[in-house]
């Protein structure tokens, strides 16, 4: 296959970007054309999927794009199954904030074009952070990323909030970026490689004392960096004042969207540059990583019950669903018996992550089409006016009610099956505590979570309005339904897709 | 065409989108739930036609080795469940019948339940009913074969009790679900002895040779696994198809309304024991000298002995009840002979006219109960055939539909059930030439030609007492005839009863079903699976069984007069009463199962609440008191103080706490980020030291 083909999805969104950038400027004095926008966005995001899922089905190899450095090739990018699992990913998650943002959007900013387009770079960004295989890479698209989120986020430019969330997430997000370029020079220094091939190698040849000052300290750097992206405890603290800042739409993109780069970029950088240090005696990511999984979902969840603004809650609610995703990364089966039929959809880890983070999108997206439909209506993210929502619109109520279980873990829906899987890679690996520790953080979720279902189904509102809903909106609120519970009642198609996906990173491991 | 058959999994799709639709949506509205459940059902039956075009024009490949769609569900373990669906010949005829049987009835039904306060609710009931039977046909394993059976023995629960509000409606439904179960849990416990021996519940991987052979000569409790397995099996299919001993559930069944009988009586609940049995014959044929003999033993005593109590009742729809109990042990007396076409056969061209003759006794009561209305009398019993008489000039179409039925039934050339019973007793009568006299298929043989002597009186009688002679009661005489939705059903239907035999007819190729749904076994070579040649002299003795039961029972019956003795009864005496009350099975039962049930549920209350348990309760409940009052104290303070409060109360307080570390300050995080870094690298290096 031609090299560039490799990179269609990438192109067709850097290629809608560019068209929205430049009718927007045509269509400056014709405001009443803005409504084309999200429709581009959509058609674009739903063909850079098609692109993706076509690379993916005709995949199933590694191939690196490479690029030369005086006479030197170096692997930047693999488009291999794993990146293209996180691309169609990205573009599922760009056609879903495309269409709730419309109606948001057009009620809040004349600056229409900008925003779709600048959504559909960050989606640019985080394929690329998928893709990365090579450290200067993994770095300018992390930082690509970061830079078109802190755009997102100060969007609403008029809107204090807005602002002040947009500043503080930069402030800690140049810090954090800092910190994990710092990890990244040490590892430099250690290996002299940047490629994450190269540094395995190199760091099977280090000796005692470089491991101890400079592989081990890069080690939790990095670790740092991408618990900045992922909102692991205790780097997480940008991440409440930035999901209730950022514009609706865009808190959406990125409870979603970074945290699944974030995963993805986690789960290759270990598994294929340290996994000599996934369980060594001195130095092991997996017990670092166990120790933030359990802190991350124990205070995310605690922290959760006291909140009265849903954006907030939500915001600790994915914070600590980030804890239970990370057992899926530190369960990783180390002898990984890929392909065989008695194995395939046993929970692994990496495979229980991804049917997470899917089944986490499926949800999340649903969750805040739901809390757009009501911002929409009425104008607020408190709690309490969700009270009597059944009356109101016994729809969106029930919806909600469901994805609040799939966010429980509550079968009949794809959050079970995600708790399932990674829960069940814990038990599978042994680590009980950890798995222990993850069940009993999940009943206590149950009181927040099902607090907003109390309010909308037992508590009376003085406002007895029905809630109109948008054909849009209605829409992904539906779409996302019927795919939470299709994971739940049809899983093996999702179960063979992430399990494949999962393959070429695991088995490398 | 491959392709048709890929439209296999959507034929039972239609009737439960029907059932959801008026279940969540249109039950408020009658006309559009009735249209619903019609509309759904003819969708199945127009999509089955194509799947069976599929099937005729795939030819010998698909009929006898069948087409299968597997659909992989959870993995469980090292196992993948299989819910697929498959199509083979045998499947293929069933889709013939069942569907379109059952858009026959919801047509007659969106009539004769008019009026009803629950109507959208019955036509809900039934699609999921025919949902069940679809499901049930087009399953290529067991496990969703089940499931499929035990969503028709809900339905049946639901729409036996239909008429809740009258006692006997609703201990009849529950006296139909209760036995069935027996036999729902016989067949549970053989599917799960076959799944733990074979790993598999699929019909082509379980009747592979090398399987077969396994199953056989491994032992179980000292007899072959095959042979429990299949005596399970068949305990369900008895449970299902109401064969003697379970078969006490079908008549109190006809307290359902008159299109729910037909439709178990028809096209789904009964035939699903048959259609099991004759999916699983390769199972029981490999078991030496064992399971097909108890078919066969069993199918004969029921033939017999249905038909026998068919002779003494009164009421319209019990004298058709206990005739399906009796034509259902025809179709077991086949399949226990190694006939599985001859099973079949039968099943199909039973469904048809029993169907027709359940609309056609339907569309009599319906009639009468009219007339009852019409002068004003509420205490005749609209069922009752006393009460009828000389219908045939009031209602002709229904007359003749009910005629052609009853041939039918009978046997009469050449209406269909002439050549499907011939079948049986020609394989029986085959097989006892070979085997010698007073040999199984010798008494299986008697017990049908017996039955169908029986078969053709208590139809005569049914004919003689509702249509001819003189009205018995004011109601007969003002009769009407209902209209068109219920009257050309029955036409349809009778135009099938009468034709539907020339599918299987010997003289042309050998019967053409044969070669079309009798290949589906043809891997078993214990099955008897070659068409039987036509034998004149089987024909000709059940020809006249059948003329002369029938005449004999017409003129006995067709001038009686209102409160006249039965003459049946004068002529037998004691027997007619054992036989008008069904052996006292019912009594038997109730003396035998429930009463001493019952008996030692009250001892086991008395030991209970009287004597050993309650006064020892008693004496604890007083420690108990008195330490509850100590422990209250305790639980107060400790265990709600520090226990549950307490664990509730530390979780808020370190949220609350916890939630103050996000104070609004970036230098406060930023400083974060430093420390546990920090920390994360000390701790690294403090560890490695050590």
């Amino acid at each position: 296959m031609n090299d560039i083909l490799l990179l269609l999805p990438e192109f067709v969104l850097l290629i809608s970007a560019f068209v929205i950038f430049i009718l927007d400027l045509l269509w400056k004095k014709q405001p009443e054309k803005a409504g084309m926008f999200p429709v581009l966005a959509l058609l674009g995001s739903l063909a850079a999927f098609a692109a993706t899922i076509f690379l993916w089905m005709s995949g199933g190899i590694r191939l690196d794009i490479i690029a030369t450095d005086s006479g030197n090739q170096v692997p930047m990018l693999a488009v291999d199954q794993f990146a293209l699992f996180f691309k169609a990913y990205v573009a599922l998650t760009l056609a879903f904030v495309s269409v709730i943002a419309t109606d948001y959007i057009r009620a809040r900013t004349p600056f229409r074009g900008e925003f779709y387009a600048l959504t559909i770079m960050a989606g640019l960004a985080l394929m690329l952070v998928a893709s990365s295989v090579n450290l200067v890479m993994i770095f300018l698209a992390f930082e690509f990323l970061s830079i078109t989120s802190y755009l997102l986020t100060g969007y609403l430019r008029d809107d204090e909030l807005s602002i002040e969330a947009a500043l503080k997430y930069f402030l800690y997000g140049s810090v954090a970026s800092a910190v994990m370029l710092f990890g990244f020079s040490l590892i430099f220094g250690a290996t002299g490689s940047v490629d994450l091939v190269g540094i395995a190698q190199g760091l099977a040849k280090a000796d005692h004392t470089i491991t101890t000052f400079l592989v081990f300290p890069s080690l939790v750097l990095i670790i740092v960096g991408l618990g900045f992206k992922i909102a692991l405890v205790p780097f997480h603290q940008w991440s409440p004042e930035a999901y209730q800042g950022a514009p609706t739409p865009i808190t959406a993109f990125l409870s979603v969207g970074p945290k699944a780069a974030g995963f993805a970029l986690m789960a290759r950088i270990l598994t294929i540059a340290f996994p000599a240090f996934a369980a060594s005696a001195n130095v092991s990511w997996i017990v670092i990583l166990s120790g933030i999984a359990m802190l991350t979902m124990t205070f995310g969840n605690v922290v959760a019950l006291w909140q009265k603004d849903i954006k907030r809650l939500f915001a600790y609610s994915s914070i600590a669903q980030a804890g239970y995703m990370l057992i899926g990364v530190v369960a990783i089966a180390p002898q990984y018996v890929g392909g065989s039929p008695e194995v395939v959809g046993w929970p692994q880890g990496l495979n229980g992550l991804l049917m997470y983070l899917l089944a986490y999108l499926f949800t999340n997206i649903g969750v805040f089409a739901i809390i757009i439909a009501m911002e929409n209506k009425t104008g607020s993210t408190a709690i309490n006016s969700y009270a009597g929502l059944i009356k109101r619109s016994p729809y969106l109520a029930v919806a909600f009610l469901i994805f609040l279980l799939s966010l429980i873990g509550i079968p009949p829906t794809a959050g079970f099956i995600g708790k399932l899987f990674v829960f069940g890679a814990a038990i599978t690996q042994g680590m009980f505590v950890l798995a222990f520790v993850a069940i009993i953080n999940s009943v206590i979720s149950v009181y927040y979570y099902l607090g907003i279902s109390r309010q909308m189904f037992f508590t009376q509102s003085d406002d007895t309005s029905p809630i109109a809903v948008s054909g849009p909106l209605n829409a992904v609120v539906t779409i996302t339904l019927v795919l939470v519970l299709a994971m739940a009642l049809w899983a093996q198609p999702f179960i063979d897709w992430t399990t494949n996906s999962a393959q070429i990173i695991a088995s490398s491991f | 065409m491959e392709k048709l058959l890929l439209l296999t999994p959507l034929i039972p799709i239609f009737p439960l989108l029907a059932f959801v639709i008026i279940i969540f949506g249109a039950n408020k509205n009658n006309k559009l739930s009735a249209w619903l459940a019609i509309g759904g059902i003819g969708l199945s039956t127009l999509t089955s036609w194509l799947v069976i075009a599929g099937t005729i024009m795939g030819g010998h490949h698909v009929q006898a080795e069948g087409w299968r769609l597997p659909i992989p569900w959870m993995p469980t373990g090292e196992i993948v469940f299989n819910m697929g669906v498959g199509v083979d010949g045998f499947t293929a005829a069933m889709l013939f019948m069942v569907p379109l049987v059952c858009l026959l009835i919801f047509i007659y039904a969106s009539e004769y339940m008019e009026g009803d306060p629950r109507y959208a609710r019955f036509f809900a009931y039934v699609s999921l009913f025919a949902f069940g039977m679809l499901t049930l046909v087009i399953a290529d394993n067991l496990l969703l074969l089940f499931m499929a059976w035990e969503v028709m023995g809900l339905c049946s629960y639901l729409l036996i009790g239909f008429w809740f509000e009258k006692t006997s409606a609703k201990r009849a439904g529950l006296k139909a679900f209760l036995t069935t179960r027996i036999g729902d849990v016989l067949l549970f416990a053989g599917m799960l002895i076959l799944y733990s021996y074979t790993r598999t519940l699929t019909f082509h991987e379980l009747f592979k040779p090398e399987t077969l052979e396994m199953l056989s000569g491994t032992m179980m409790w000292g007899i072959p696994v095959s042979a429990l397995i299949s005596l399970l099996v068949f305990g369900g299919a008895v449970g299902k198809s109401a064969q003697f001993p379970l078969h006490v559930w079908l008549p109190d069944a006809m307290e359902g309304p008159t299109p729910v009988s037909a439709l178990i009586h028809a096209a789904t609940m009964v035939s699903a024991g048959v259609y099991l049995v004759a999916r699983m014959l390769p199972l029981f044929a490999i078991v030496p000298d064992g399971a097909l003999r108890w078919v066969a033993i069993i199918g004969a005593i029921t033939a017999f002995f249905g038909a026998t109590i068919g002779i003494a009742q009164n009421d319209i729809k019990r004298v058709l009840a206990y005739s399906t109990i009796s034509q259902l042990g025809y179709m077991m007396i086949a399949l226990g002979l190694g006939g599985f076409l001859a099973g079949v056969f039968h099943l199909l061209t039973h469904a048809f006219f029993k169907a027709l003759l359940f609309l056609g006794s339907g569309s009599i009561i319906h009639a009468v109960e009219h007339g009852a209305h019409h002068v004003n009398d509420h205490h005749t019993d609209p069922q009752d055939m006393m009460n009828m008489g000389g219908l045939y000039g009031r209602m002709k179409r229904t007359a003749w539909a009910y005629f052609f039925g009853t041939a039918a039934l009978i046997g009469i050339f050449p209406l269909a059930g002439f050549w499907s019973k011939d079948e049986i007793l020609a394989e029986a009568w085959l097989q006892w030439q070979e085997a010698g006299f007073m040999s199984l298929p010798f008494w299986a043989w008697l017990a049908g030609t017996l039955g169908a002597f029986l078969t053709a009186l208590y139809m005569g009688r049914q004919i003689g007492l509702v249509f001819f002679g003189k009205p018995r009661t004011e109601a007969a005489a003002h009769a009407q005839e209902p209209g068109n939705r219920m009257t050309i059903p029955l036409l349809v239907l009778a135009f099938f009863a009468a034709t539907l035999g020339f599918i299987n007819v010997p003289f042309i190729k050998g019967g053409w079903l044969h070669h079309f749904a009798g290949e589906v076994h043809a891997a078993s070579h214990a099955l008897h699976l070659e068409a039987i040649p036509f034998q004149v002299s089987v024909a000709v003795v059940s020809s006249i069984v059948a003329l002369g039961g029938f005449f004999l029972g017409w003129a006995m019956y067709r001038n009686l007069k209102a409160g006249q003795q039965d003459p049946l009864e004068k002529m037998l005496g004691p027997v007619f009463t054992v036989l008008k009350n069904k052996y006292y099975v019912d009594e038997l039962y109730t003396a035998i199962f429930i009463k001493p049930t019952v008996k030692l549920a009250t001892l086991c209350a008395k030991f209970d609440y009287d004597w050993v348990i309650n006064p020892i309760v008693n004496t604890v409940g007083r420690i108990g008191v008195v330490s509850a009052i100590i422990s209250a104290k305790f639980d107060e303070i400790v265990i709600d103080g520090l226990g549950v409060l307490g664990t509730a109360r530390f979780f808020k307080w370190t949220g609350k706490e916890l939630r103050l570390t996000q104070s609004g300050q970036v230098s406060n995080y930023l400083l974060t980020i430093a420390l546990s870094s920090l920390t994360l690298v000390g701790m690294y290096l403090f560890f490695i030291r050590m």
